[in-house]
């Protein structure tokens, strides 16, 4: 299993230098440029989350103004959605990882990768440039509906165009993935014969590449109608504000998917590894992915039922919605049945999949309380909301590329993080997590509107709650993040294969070499997840 | 890094190389086809309603030429033919419940 002998310098020893890194064509250094770059904003943003969750300690103005809060939580959300989540998982650990897994040597299109990076710098910094320019951060919401987009005098124009920006970076990222995909993979290796992390970066990429642009050219139409008061959206000059509302979601549901599916790629991938047995259902989880990014284009008037969309439009909204629930119980029926009989070994990357699994279940049928026509008139625009998503794109996606960081961290770095440390921190988030947002669905349920800063007095106590969830969620994060970067400066040295995983990427040194492989990989004989010595290993 | 002398084929197909005769003709038949277009409009064919018809026909007849020759749709793997097709009906679907969001409303 375990090839140790490295003839060549890793990745890291080839060149050094700033320059090495920034102007790098490696699709590695690219993926960890880019993780420095996500993990920076995440960070940020859960700074401002924490802020907000402080104001809502108590009801009245505590220390921020209700303006100011405005912006806060449009600025967390931008940069929660199009800095850290959206790219997140496919821009760091599919560009490190799919070219490895598929057992080639880079992405088809190198320099496109690298500008891709750059371009996500130069949105990231338009969207930093609001708070220093005129009027401050959008006051919007990070849905920049229309017409209050169009005439608030903070700086939409700006944010918008670094979404519009941060969109290109993404479609060039899927474009780049479908071509290495269909392209370059290991001779033998055929579509049904890639690891299930790769299905889920092809059906995610399909994604990026055909919806973004909606939303680009969406972005631009609001630009327009600030500048030139064209008359798209605003109904004073003739425009349809529900227009915005159809061109925003055409995007932004199957964005969804965006987070989702390379997050559940990668649940496919710790969880055979870690119950040394092959997947139950490869298929079935494969195709799901691509029936999940599919279905995904059909359901976004669900954002839609209380604006004035017409009846009948949203009860075929309703009912298309319901639909891709079942793909998504379909991946979970497989993971549960991958461990059932399983030689279990309960380490850091497996509990974050576990994590996933059930925090994506809460926000899964939250989701679909929130796609059933009569229920969603109560409920939305509450906190039912707000506790829904996060659900889905923190306890899902945001777990479980922590999960991934864990999984993947002694093939990246070469060294193990501290175990003992890291099942402290996962305690720690997963308790934190629930702390903060479980609490949100019941003060959503019992009407606490979302976007203000202040409340009623009834809904004091589980808000609360709520923030001292959001104190034991961030000490979470401290200690996983020192955690991480004192394996990465002084832990031990890892072995090419530490969980004794057979997809490509264990076949290689740790870290790898510039060109991964010192020797042709070899293919596991019966499929990706093959484990030659498993109990029930012919299912 | 050299990724590209790894771009082997890798969906079975066999590489077509145009002849200058077709891509020359398809080049003609796409100006013919926009001075039909042109002419319509302002030399008075007088279709009436069927004039929005005609410019949209003429149109699609002149996506479909470009998307199979001048972007080799023809001689490619099937699967690529079937991505372009399943695109255009995500498309039409996005018209289709806008419109009917718009006219139910
Ligand atoms: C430290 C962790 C976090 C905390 C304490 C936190 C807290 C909050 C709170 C309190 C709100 C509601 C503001 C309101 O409606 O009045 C909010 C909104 C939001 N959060 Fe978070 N959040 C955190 C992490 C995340 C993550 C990881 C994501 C996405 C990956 C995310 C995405 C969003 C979005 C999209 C909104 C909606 C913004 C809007 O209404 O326009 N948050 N967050
Ligand atoms: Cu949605």
């Amino acid at each position: 299993m375990s090839e140790t002998v490295v003839q060549q310098p890793s990745f890291f020893q080839v060149k050094k230098g700033l320059f090495s890194w920034i102007f790098t064509l490696d699709h590695k250094r690219i993926g960890i440029l880019y993780l420095y770059s996500i993990g920076f904003f995440f960070l940020v943003a859960a700074g401002l989350g924490i802020l907000m969750r402080l104001e809502l300690l108590n009801p009245g103005r505590d220390f921020i103004e209700a303006q100011t809060y405005n912006q806060v939580f449009t600025l967390h959300g931008v940069i929660m959605i199009f800095l850290f989540i959206i790219p997140s998982v496919p821009a760091v650990f599919g560009n490190f990882f799919l070219p490895i897994m598929l057992g080639t040597d880079d992405v088809a299109f190198p320099r496109l990768n690298l500008f891709s990076w750059w371009l996500y710098i130069l949105g990231a910094l338009f969207a930093l440039s609001t708070l220093v320019f005129g009027d401050g951060p959008a006051d919007t919401g990070w849905t920049f509906y229309a017409p209050y987009s169009v005439k608030t005098g903070t700086n939409v124009t700006t944010s918008v165009l670094a979404a519009f920006i941060l969109g290109f970076s993404s479609i060039l990222t899927g474009l780049n993935f479908i071509v290495t995909i269909h392209r370059l993979r290991t001779p033998g290796m055929g579509f049904n014969q890639m690891p299930l992390f790769a299905w889920a970066l092809y059906a995610t990429s399909w994604i990026q590449l055909l919806a973004t642009p909606v939303i680009g050219i969406t972005l631009l139409m609001i630009v327009a109608e600030r500048v030139f008061g064209i008359g798209l959206f605003d109904p004073s000059i003739g425009g349809d504000p529900i227009l915005y509302q159809h061109l925003f979601w055409i995007y932004s549901h199957p964005a969804v998917y965006i987070m989702a599916l390379p997050a559940m790629g990668i649940v496919s991938e710790i969880i055979p590894t870690f119950a040394q047995r092959t997947i139950f259902g490869y298929k079935a989880i494969a195709y799901s992915s691509m029936a999940i990014a599919f279905v995904g284009y059909f359901v976004w008037g669900h954002h839609m039922f209380t604006s004035g969309m017409s009846g009948p439009a949203a009860i075929v909204f309703s009912i298309m919605t319901f639909f891709v629930a079942i793909p998504t119980a379909v991946k979970v029926f497989n993971w549960v049945a991958t461990l059932y009989k399983g030689s279990i070994d309960i380490q850091v990357p497996l509990l974050f999949a576990l994590a996933f699994i059930f925090n994506f279940l809460i926000g899964g049928l939250t989701g679909l309380v929130l796609g059933a026509l009569a229920a969603d008139v109560h409920v939305h625009d509450t906190y039912f909301v707000v506790g829904h998503f996060h659900y889905v794109m923190f306890g899902g996606a945001g777990f479980a590329f922590f999960g991934a960081l864990h999984y993947w961290f002694p093939k990246m770095w070469g060294r193990m993080y501290n175990k003992k440390v890291a099942n402290t921190a996962f305690a720690l988030l997963f308790i934190g997590f629930n702390t903060t947002y479980f609490p949100m669905l019941i003060l959503g349920l019992k009407g606490m509107p979302r976007r203000y800063y202040d409340y009623l007095p009834e809904f004091h106590d589980l808000n609360m709650l709520s923030t001292f969830g959001s104190w034991i969620l961030v000490t979470g994060i401290i200690v996983m993040v020192i955690n991480l970067f004192a394996g990465g400066i002084k832990g031990k040295k890892a072995s090419a294969n530490p969980w004794n995983g057979i997809t490509l990427e264990w076949q290689t040194a740790s870290p790898p070499p510039l060109h991964n492989f010192d020797k042709m990989p070899e293919l596991p004989a019966g499929g990706p997840y093959n484990y030659p010595n498993a109990k029930n290993a012919s299912h | 890094m050299n990724g590209k002398e790894k771009i082997t084929e890798n969906t079975s197909t066999h590489e077509h190389i145009s002849s200058y005769a077709e891509h020359f003709g398809t080049w003609v038949a796409l100006i013919l086809l926009t001075l039909m277009t042109v002419f319509i409009s302002t030399f008075g064919a007088d279709l009436r309603t069927l004039t929005v018809a005609t410019a949209l026909l003429i149109a699609t007849v002149k996506a479909l030429a470009v998307a199979l020759y001048f972007m080799h749709l023809k001689y490619d793997a099937k699967i690529y033919r079937a991505w372009m097709i399943i695109v255009m009906a995500l498309f039409v679907f996005f018209l289709f419940m806008v419109t009917l969001d718009y006219i139910t409303r």
